[in-house]
């Protein structure tokens, strides 16, 4: 086996699994701290992508401001929509369902309003200036792009331990997910908190979608391709566990990665097996801490 | 809500069908029930559709109709579902009493319309799905297809590689397309084609990725791993533009030749991509915006700019070509009611479409309703007269429609299925 190419292949594997971790990241917090399941969080990562894409090929905004940008204005609209509608279904008995029913309904919403606002063509735009060459590894060429991808994921997922772990912030937003009354009686704005926590998680896949634009085509529907693999690494990892969503997302990229370099038949099998083996015999997630385990 | 406004709203109501029945009263009409996706991927093969056969029906209806019948059209979107689009074509039979089902892009809702079709004996009109299996496995005598199959763009593909091999010797090919029928029948074609024209090669190997799979970074390492001397690809629309873009920063096209020619010359790739869409790769679609340089392709393009505010993909042709093989076929039967006479008025019927270069004329082909047109491939370079272009297709290779069809025993073996 060719080293080189082994290595390739790793790099592509942790290419795909970053961008997958910032989607699913942003699932997992709203999943773990808002006990909501967003179907709908796939269109965020859509919504940031035209916000890219108008910021960066439209009004010609510097590419790093614009993935802010984009981040920030996914995450409002986020904010918006969990204050107008999701809001108002917290605590109905069988809520579950009706988070799967009214989040769906927003994605087919959004995607329409992209539609509206930005026509059916394919978008796209171009990669940061700097990060358009290639570093040559053997035969092989990888983007300088990808590696810009991986390490904006790993920030990513530092920060957000850290926040979580050791800030006030953090911990309330954590005690919320445990027990929302108690904490209400502590006088803590709960319904404030679940709405910036959303509005957080869609920011988280707004910039997602627009870090992932310059590699993808921006169209609408772009939102449902995402979501089952990001699902699959929410299931990986375990709820509210950012470094479980990390590693669910690493080896879901890795295994499809020397999958397709080796069985390419059966590839698109792999990351359904590994998303099944892991809900017989470890629901809870292959890396959830212990004591989180249900009795 | 009070009594008077009530009856105010029953008024209303009341005045509303009685004019709609007035208008439809006045003239006759031939009814057809058009079946398209409008959101997602697809979306923009959807929408250019229903925007150029509403282009032709405003022709058409502007000089006065047909035989006394002026041409009339409503869409459903098909969410790319085949159970959905199926209850959509009975809804339409039934309710709409349409004369004719139009449309559809997947070929998945295409298999399953054609059910209905075959089943209530009501014509359908097949502008933009390419599985051959349509007018061969599948084929029923009230399916008609109006833009090429795959089986066509791939024996175009076969001969351009062939020929390829004279000039740039070549001897392996990797294959890479979508999981589903699509795909599949495109790798089938292509190695079947290359058998029968007597071309050696190896196949090295194929991936087929999932349908809308966003990330193609593992397939590009590996098939560059692979070095295979051609690249054939199979995607179409926002897969072929991620795997491009993808691939390009990979330097995949330095590396080997890259060849797509069933929907890679498509114009929303090039449009999306604009200045970053590379140059030299060999492409085809089902029409092009520059290509045959024609008074009828150049009116055709500029009507459909005027109309959208955008260049048509060529999925809108196929539609545009359904109304007028539509209109054609009623001009001669003098009413949309007869489908066995339809029938017969469509097989073999000629329809001078803005694809045809000067010379040649589209015709449906009698035995299995498929349409027979010309294929040009084309090769990448710059050209921005298709804004936001900024690359086109040009050293055009051109393949005679008759070249095109399956031979006989090919044809013999899978209609009897």
């Amino acid at each position: 086996m060719d080293l080189y190419f082994i290595v390739t292949q790793l790099i592509s594997g942790f290419t795909m699994a970053t961008l997958l971790f910032l989607i699913a990241s942003g699932l997992t917090l709203i999943f773990g701290v808002g006990n909501i399941f967003n179907f709908a969080h796939g269109s965020f990562y859509m919504i940031g992508a035209y916000f890219g894409y108008q910021l960066v090929s439209v009004w010609k905004v510097n590419f790093w401001i614009a993935l802010v940008a984009a981040g920030t204005g996914a995450g409002l609209v986020g904010a918006a929509a969990e204050f107008l509608f999701l809001r108002r279904i917290y605590g109905r008995a069988q809520e579950g369902g009706f988070q799967i029913l009214l989040t769906y309904g927003l994605i087919l919403i959004f995607d329409d309003l992209v539609k509206l606002i930005w026509g059916t063509e394919y978008k796209s735009i171009s990669k940061p200036s700097g990060f358009t060459g290639a570093l040559q590894l053997g035969d092989i060429f990888i983007p300088t792009y990808n590696f810009a991808i991986i390490v904006i994921g790993l920030v990513v997922v530092v920060a957000a331990w850290w926040i979580l772990a050791k800030t006030r912030p953090g911990r309330i937003a954590r005690a919320s997910a445990v027990d929302r009354e108690m904490l209400g009686s502590l006088g803590v704005n709960v319904p404030l908190v679940l709405t910036v926590v959303f509005g957080l998680a869609t920011a988280l896949g707004g910039m997602a979608g627009a870090l992932a634009a310059p590699l993808r085509s921006v169209t609408p529907g772009a939102g449902i391709e995402v979501i089952i693999d990001s699902l699959i690494v929410v299931v990986l990892g375990g709820m509210s566990n950012f470094w479980g969503a990390w590693l669910g997302a690493v080896l879901l990229g890795e295994v499809n990665a020397f999958a397709v370099a080796y069985l390419p038949a059966w590839s698109t099998l792999f990351s359904y097996l590994v998303m099944v083996v892991t809900l017989i015999f470890r629901p809870e997630g292959l890396f959830a801490p212990t004591r989180l385990r249900k009795v | 809500m009070s009594g008077r406004k009530l009856v105010a709203i029953a008024f209303v109501l009341v005045a509303v069908c009685l004019f709609s029945g007035l208008a439809s009263a006045q003239d006759k009409l031939v009814r057809i029930g058009a079946m398209y996706p409008m959101t997602g991927r697809s979306g923009l093969y959807g929408m250019d559709s229903v925007a150029a056969a509403e282009m032709a029906i405003d022709e058409i209806n502007g000089k006065g109709g047909v035989a006394g019948y002026k041409l009339d059209i409503v869409f459903t979107d098909s969410k790319s579902k085949p159970a959905y689009a199926v209850r959509v074509a009975e809804r339409y039979i039934t309710e709409d009493k349409v004369h004719f089902l139009f449309g559809v892009v997947s070929s998945g809702v295409g298999l399953a319309v054609t059910e209905v079709s075959k089943q209530n004996k009501v014509i359908f009109i097949g502008t933009d799905h390419a599985a051959t299996e349509l007018t061969l496995d599948n084929y029923q005598p009230y399916y008609f297809r109006v833009s090429n199959n795959t089986f066509q763009s791939m024996t175009a593909g076969a001969m351009y590689l062939k020929e390829l091999q004279k000039e740039r010797p070549w001897k392996t090919i990797t294959y890479i397309g979508p999981d589903y029928a699509y795909g599949h029948s495109q790798l089938e074609e292509i190695q079947y084609n290359l058998k029968r024209f007597g071309v050696e090669y190896q196949l090295i190997s194929k991936y087929l990725p999932k349908l809308y799979e966003p990330d193609y970074t593992s397939y590009i390492t590996s098939i560059i791993k692979d070095k295979p001397d051609v690249l054939v690809c199979g995607f179409w629309g926002g897969d072929t533009v991620a795997f491009i873009k993808q691939a390009k920063a990979y330097g995949l096209f330095e590396k080997m030749l890259y060849f797509h020619p069933d929907a890679g010359g498509n114009y929303e790739l090039m449009s999306a991509m604009e200045g970053e869409m590379p140059a030299g790769l060999v492409l085809s679609a089902r029409h092009h915006n520059n290509w045959p340089d024609t008074e009828s392709n150049r009116k055709y393009v500029a009507e459909f700019k005027r109309r959208t505010g955008r260049y048509p993909t060529y999925a809108a042709e196929g539609a545009y070509a359904g109304i007028y093989a539509i209109a054609k076929a009623v001009e001669k039967v003098g009413n949309p009611d007869n489908s066995a006479a339809l029938i017969k008025a469509l097989e073999g019927l000629q329809i001078k479409l803005p694809e045809d270069p000067e010379g040649f004329t589209s015709f449906i082909d009698s035995q299995t309703h498929q349409i027979v047109q010309m294929q040009a491939i084309g090769i990448s370079e710059p050209n921005d007269k298709f804004p936001p272009a900024k690359m086109m297709l040009g050293k055009w290779k051109i393949y005679k429609a008759e070249d095109l069809l399956p031979p006989k025993e090919l044809l013999e073996k899978r209609m009897k299925k």
